[in-house]
């Protein structure tokens, strides 16, 4: 139901954000993230930064079976 | 095929766990499911049920005539997501009221139409706001920055949803659940260990084919345990106490309501609404809309699809009367639905 | 006189000859481009192809071109795509009043220079002058003719079970570039429409692989599109393999924030070609010494199965179909 993409925070102001994806710019509402800074890196959906992101999937992912198996 | 993938498949593959019903909640899940072929991988006594988790899908068709209403006869500029402007009314769609004169602009966010309202000001605009808690704080966010601007040319059209009535409505549909991982980004997992408390199991995932097969291989291990089981598969974006700022102001602007979703019938308390303080920015109440009876077509069994009681396919309309170009019911008529998927990426080829 | 376009300009009278003089005759003067009402030309030996085409896009100047060097070139890869030299081009020329004759020039400007790149001459052209608003700028239609080389033969009907399919370079720049010049989203992104003249690079590819069995230019729909039509054409399948479709991180960018699938986006300098399979290598190592298909790539193989599908492997190992190209695109949230 919710598109999310990954995106690095490149420059905060005022509330708003402009985040890159992979060489796509967009400025996003930044409003509902405590102290966003560049560098950090957020799920972004209909236009605003909802999370910030902790890991990779892939990592995260591989640790999780870890703990399935074991 | 990475390494993780392979993995989560090995497990998933050599599951010889009881006859399970897995139920997405999410038209994203449903989409990456259909175009991965994840349903190809599980084991023939395991079923994926694609829910009701595709906003639009369970949009009811009032919803679209009200918004070809306010478009045409009430003359305002509608932005909207683009997933809307194709889905049938009961006469028209918004892209067949764009041929007769309507303006209907596709945004981005809900941002962008506020942003649209400030540099037309001649023109009324209104913003469809459907979505689940996900899009909520951004409608939120859109209004907040209309009554800081004193935009009096913007409103919106609620028809937003929340899922905890629908889990609770789907339940016994399901034997466990894929939570849908940017609504809990929003809301956190206190909901979910309350449905568990109630019996209810599921996890919380991501969208990536490794997060997607790490929490099926997950189901199907927590199964074998046969105690009811909660487990958050995407931690990384997913924290336990959500995101507070957001709830904060799905909060302050929007007030819980009962509402349809189409194909299933109305949920208590699975809706949201402006709070009558900003009804200033209430479509609904600033061009006085009539209460709209849609008529949906009679022969679609969309509901039996979205419970998993039947396939798209074991419709009489699917593919027939029902394809993407000329859908008829809620689960086809966007990429996400069900039956769309289905169609699109060939079933179960 | 007025830097702008009048309904004067098209009246032909002195307004539409000075037009001509300082637009079109200064760029496009040729031996064959006369004031008669045709242009008589010799005969190519060969047989001849002939192709037509409208063009409207807005904006009309974009990251990588204009209208004016989108009109020529997608007739010249029209008719290479049958593997024809482009010899004879017309054009016809809508014009909206109220244009900047300086536009007008930039764009008549790019087409003899895309023109002169592909060694098409423009033999006859025509002007009109819309009123305001009844047209979008400039619409230009241009009608090609090529002579065919010999000995090549080339259809969407002719894809045979085992041929390897190739991509000439990576997908949906035009498309993408398009879509960031409206600027309805808000997306800012460094993506250049890959818009070019594919003749001479087409023509060295022939030389080198005479039966090459198609070859089709994935502009409206994009790749995605003209894989399904292929597989109609000749009754085939045709198995995919995302993985290996070349997609600059920049268009991915742009369709992860907006839902879109690089697959249906327009290309206007990037070819599909299905061949032999004994072929697929020598054709692979020409592709990449030419102009604009540096980065071609094998992204699949026609079937047997599933015809009249495009079938995908997907990142889990399965397979499933590639969905058929439908409406307009419009981006999703859901």
């Amino acid at each position: 139901m919710c598109v999310g993409l990954s995106a690095k925070v490149i420059e905060v102001s005022d509330g708003t954000a402009v985040v890159d994806a992979s060489g796509a710019r967009r400025s996003v509402s930044a409003e509902l993230i405590e102290d966003l800074e560049p560098g950090d890196y957020v799920m972004v959906h209909a236009g605003a930064a909802i999370a910030r992101i902790t890991d990779d999937d892939e990592n995260e992912s591989s640790l999780l079976l870890e703990g399935l198996l074991k | 095929m990475n390494e993780t993938v392979k993995r989560a498949v090995e497990i998933i593959k050599s599951s010889n766990t009881r006859d399970l019903r897995i139920m997405e909640v999410c038209g994203t899940h449903t989409h990456e499911i259909f175009r991965m072929g994840i349903r190809k991988l599980l084991p023939e006594n395991i079923k994926l049920i694609s829910g009701p988790g595709c906003p639009v899908c369970v949009t009811p068709v009032d919803y679209i005539d009200e918004a070809v209403m306010l478009a045409l006869e009430k003359n305002a500029v509608i932005c909207t997501f683009g997933d809307l402007v194709r889905v049938p009314g009961t006469s028209m769609s918004l892209a067949l009221a764009r041929g007769k004169g309507a303006k209907v602009v596709t945004v981005y966010s809900p941002l962008d139409a506020t942003k649209y309202a400030e540099e037309h000001p001649s023109e009324e605009v209104v913003f469809l706001s459907v979505g689940f808690e996900t899009t909520a704080p951004s409608d939120c966010i859109s209004v907040k920055t209309a009554v800081r601007k004193n935009l009096k040319n913007y409103s919106v059209l609620t028809s937003n949803k929340t899922m905890p009535g629908a889990y609770r409505a789907m339940k016994d549909s399901a034997d466990a659940f894929l939570y849908p991982g940017h609504v809990h980004a929003i809301t956190g997992t206190g909901i979910l260990k309350e449905l568990l408390s109630e019996g209810v199991s599921g996890v919380v995932t991501g969208f990536t084919a490794a997060e997607i097969t790490t929490a099926l291989a997950t189901v199907l291990k927590k199964t074998e345990t046969g105690k009811p089981f909660f487990e958050n598969c995407y931690p990384r974006v997913v924290r336990d106490e959500g995101n507070v700022a957001a709830m904060k102001i799905i909060d302050e602007f929007m007030e819980p309501c009962d509402a349809v979703w189409r194909g299933i019938g109305e949920i208590k308390n699975s809706g949201l609404k402006l709070r009558s303080k900003y009804a200033d920015y209430d479509a609904r109440i600033k061009f006085s809309l009539p209460v709209i009876n849609g008529k949906p077509n009679p022969a679609c069994r969309c509901g039996q699809v979205l419970q998993g009681k039947i396939l798209p396919s074991d419709c009489p309309l699917f593919g027939r009367a029902c394809t993407p170009e000329h859908p008829v019911g809620a689960c086809m008529v966007s990429g996400e639905g069900a039956c769309s998927a289905f169609y699109l990426y060939g079933g179960n080829k | 006189m007025d830097d702008r376009i009048t309904l004067a300009h098209g009246a032909g009278g002195s307004q539409t000859s000075y037009l001509i003089d300082k637009v079109f005759k200064k760029n496009l003067s040729n031996p064959f481009f006369t004031a008669d009402d045709a242009s008589v030309l010799p005969r190519p030996e060969g047989k001849i192809a002939m192709s037509t085409d409208g063009f409207i896009v807005s904006p009309p100047f974009f990251n990588g071109g204009n209208i004016g060097k989108l009109s020529v070139c997608g007739t010249v890869n029209d008719l290479s795509c049958m593997g024809a030299r482009p010899l004879y081009l017309t054009c016809s020329f809508i014009i909206e009043e109220g244009l900047e004759i300086s536009l007008l020039e930039k764009a008549v400007e790019s087409m003899a220079k895309t023109a002169e790149e592909s060694g098409v001459v423009i033999v006859a052209g025509d002007t009109k002058v819309a009123g305001k608003g009844q047209v979008d700028k400039l619409f230009i239609t241009t009608t090609g003719v090529g002579e065919v080389l010999p000995g090549v033969d080339l259809s969407g009907a002719n894809a045979k079970t085992g041929d390897k399919i190739i991509v000439t370079g990576d997908i949906g720049r035009h498309g993408c570039c398009i879509l960031l010049s409206r600027d309805d989203y808000g997306i800012d992104a460094d993506v250049k429409s890959d818009c070019a003249p594919l003749w001479k690079s087409v023509e060295r590819a022939l030389n080198a692989v005479p039966d090459i069995h198609v070859i089709r230019d994935a502009t409206r729909g994009g790749v995605g599109t003209v894989l399904y039509e292929i597989a109609a054409q000749s009754s085939v399948g045709i198995k995919l393999v995302s993985s290996a479709v070349p997609v600059s991180p920049e268009v991915r960018g742009v369709c992860g924030l907006l839902g879109l699938e690089p697959l249906y986006l327009a290309c206007e300098g990037t070819l599909v070609m299905i061949t032999p399979p004994d072929k697929a290598d020598l054709l692979l190592e020409t592709l990449h010494k030419q102009p604009y298909f540096e980065n071609a790539q094998i992204i699949g193989e026609v079937i047997s199965e599933d015809v009249g599908h495009v079938v995908t492997e997907t990142e889990v190992g399965t397979e499933t179909y590639l969905p058929k190209p439908g409406n307009e695109l419009l981006p999703r949230i859901c």
